[in-house]
């Protein structure tokens, strides 16, 4: 079984590197769309020379911080909004509104508002995260079930047991899924913010490499990308299965509003 | 033991078209303690909404409930109910155990003292050997056994039942509806029971309310439950209480289709 899906991962994989090989050499100019094999030289390249770390660390680093203070503010307010009606009537118009305004649009504001430094890249990465963990947070902690809060009534839980005995461990999948779905963006909008003003991190890298015509690093840069992205939503999912598998067992299927 | 009264309750609720629905008007009745009171009637007729009321869920528009003296104006452990959707009803990130002990947690019973309670009730209902399975791997019949278990555990005075059997197989739900049986003369509580299952009222009842259909729901006659032992549907005064029943509920029926 496990070999089956190992060999099934690996031929997926052969087969996308398969393509995007034959596709430069035939469909595209290769000096254009770099073929694989020099994308992994020029990897190479940077690994060696350090310019690689030093651009992930840049990213990294203001992933964390934005991601972090993404997720306190949107798991408070997502509980907010959860338990009281008024506040999901205030809140939730401009908030819809909001969703749809990419992180890409916001980045010249956030320039303004907090100066070419690390403020507005912060700043671009928490409005990417806050909305998924607000959304979700709020389903969450709003959909407990009211037979599972009034069980617990029942046996004698005052307020407070039911908001962190019922309510919380009930909620804690839409969260989780809330906060899985946020690091993706948090990488689209670190991305953003620092292909318009940077002088460090893989989107500055990528756009750099565009000024400075060097595809091969460009492509390099993208790569590198879907490769943070595939391995943080392991870790954090690995991570989050073990601490929690308690709470997850309520759901089956996926869930989470994106 | 203390009685459950209701004293002239009505409940309307809001119309989504604006307006109000009355779903019980003026019902007075009283539940003894100790007794296994069963209400009876057509879905619909309001049997819910009068269980909610005295779990405190639900206060009534006009009139109250109450035990002996004391209004019941919110859920407390005195009163615990057992849902029929126990798959909600049930913690599912706590495991068997952990369910039969949140209420005498609640309480702040000592470590002792739990577990005296949890290895008496799961015992009971013969879950021993599941202490430490999760919810979803259990069956809905072992689900339920659980939730009965953890409503004993934390000693209520008055187990308030919503059509606890329905959702159940017929096997597992015959099964279920004997040993319950047992666990209530082994414990002695008081029961407000739950059912639109002629059988099983009569299976199970001390006292039989029969309910008018609703909307302005009302009891129409409370009968005293007192068979030859076993109850069994081949008993002659089995089979005539059940026909006398039938009877009742087919002209409430015929009733509500007329209007």
């Amino acid at each position: 079984m496990k070999y089956q899906r190992l060999s099934i991962l690996a031929l997926s994989a052969a087969a996308f590197i398969g393509v995007w090989w034959i596709s430069t050499y035939v469909y595209f100019n290769p000096k254009i769309v770099v073929p694989p094999n020099l994308v992994a030289e020029t990897l190479w390249e940077i690994t060696r020379n350090g310019e690689l770390f030093e651009h992930v660390w840049a990213s990294a680093r203001r992933v964390v911080v934005g991601y972090v203070i993404g997720a306190v503010f949107g798991i408070g307010l997502g509980t907010i909004i959860g338990l009281y009606r008024i506040a999901e009537e205030l809140l939730e118009p401009p908030l819809q509104f909001v969703r749809n305004i990419t992180p890409v649009a916001i980045v010249p504001l956030a320039i303004n508002l907090f100066g070419l430094d690390e403020g507005s890249k912060y700043a671009v990465i928490v409005y990417s995260t806050i909305i998924p963990i607000i959304f979700n947070t709020a389903g969450g902690v709003g959909g407990t079930p009211q037979i599972r809060i009034r069980a617990a009534m029942c046996l004698g839980a005052g307020q407070a047991d039911i908001f962190f005995r019922i309510v919380v461990p009930s909620a804690w999948p839409f969260i989780v899924t809330g906060l899985r779905i946020a690091l993706g963006f948090a990488f689209m909008g670190v991305v953003a913010a620092e292909m318009i003003a940077a002088d460090e991190g893989v989107g500055f890298m990528i756009m750099q490499s565009r000024n400075m015509f060097l595809p091969a690093q460009m492509f390099a840069g993208i790569f590198l990308l879907g490769m943070i992205g595939v391995g943080t939503d392991r870790l954090i999912r690995f991570a989050l299965d073990r601490l929690m598998s308690r709470y997850m067992m309520t759901l089956n299927s996926d869930v989470g509003v994106t | 033991m203390r009685n459950l009264k209701f004293d002239n309750v009505t409940m309307q609720f809001p119309r989504a078209e604006g307006g109000t629905v009355e779903v019980l008007r003026d019902i007075t009745m009283e539940v003894e303690g100790g007794s296994f009171f069963t209400l009876l009637g057509p879905s619909g007729c309001g049997k819910s909404t009068l269980l909610n009321i005295a779990a405190g869920f639900e206060k009534p528009t006009q009139g109250s409930a109450s035990l002996d003296a004391e209004t019941i104006d919110r859920p407390g452990p005195d009163r615990t109910v057992i849902f029929q959707d126990v798959g909600n009803a049930l913690f599912p990130w706590l495991n068997v155990w952990e369910n039969v002990e949140f209420g005498l947690k609640m309480a702040k019973a000592s470590a002792a003292l739990r577990k005296e309670r949890c290895d008496k009730y799961l015992e009971l209902v013969g879950l021993s050997e599941d202490r430490g399975k999760f919810p979803f791997e259990l069956s809905g019949g072992m689900k339920q056994r659980v939730q009965i278990a953890r409503a004993l555990a934390n000693d209520p005075e008055i187990l308030l039942m919503d059509e606890p059997f329905a959702a159940l197989d017929a096997i597992t739900k015959r099964y279920l509806q004997t040993e319950f049986r047992k666990i209530w003369k082994d414990t002695g509580k008081t029961i407000l029971y739950i059912t639109h299952d002629i059988f099983e009222a009569l299976l199970l009842s001390t006292h039989l309310a029969v309910m008018s259909t609703g909307p302005n729901a009302t009891i129409r006659e409370i009968f005293k439950i007192d068979l030859q032992e076993p109850r069994l549907t081949s008993n002659r005064d089995f089979a005539a209480m059940h026909s006398t029943i039938e009877g009742i509920i087919d002209e409430e029926v015929q009733k509500s289709r007329a209007s």
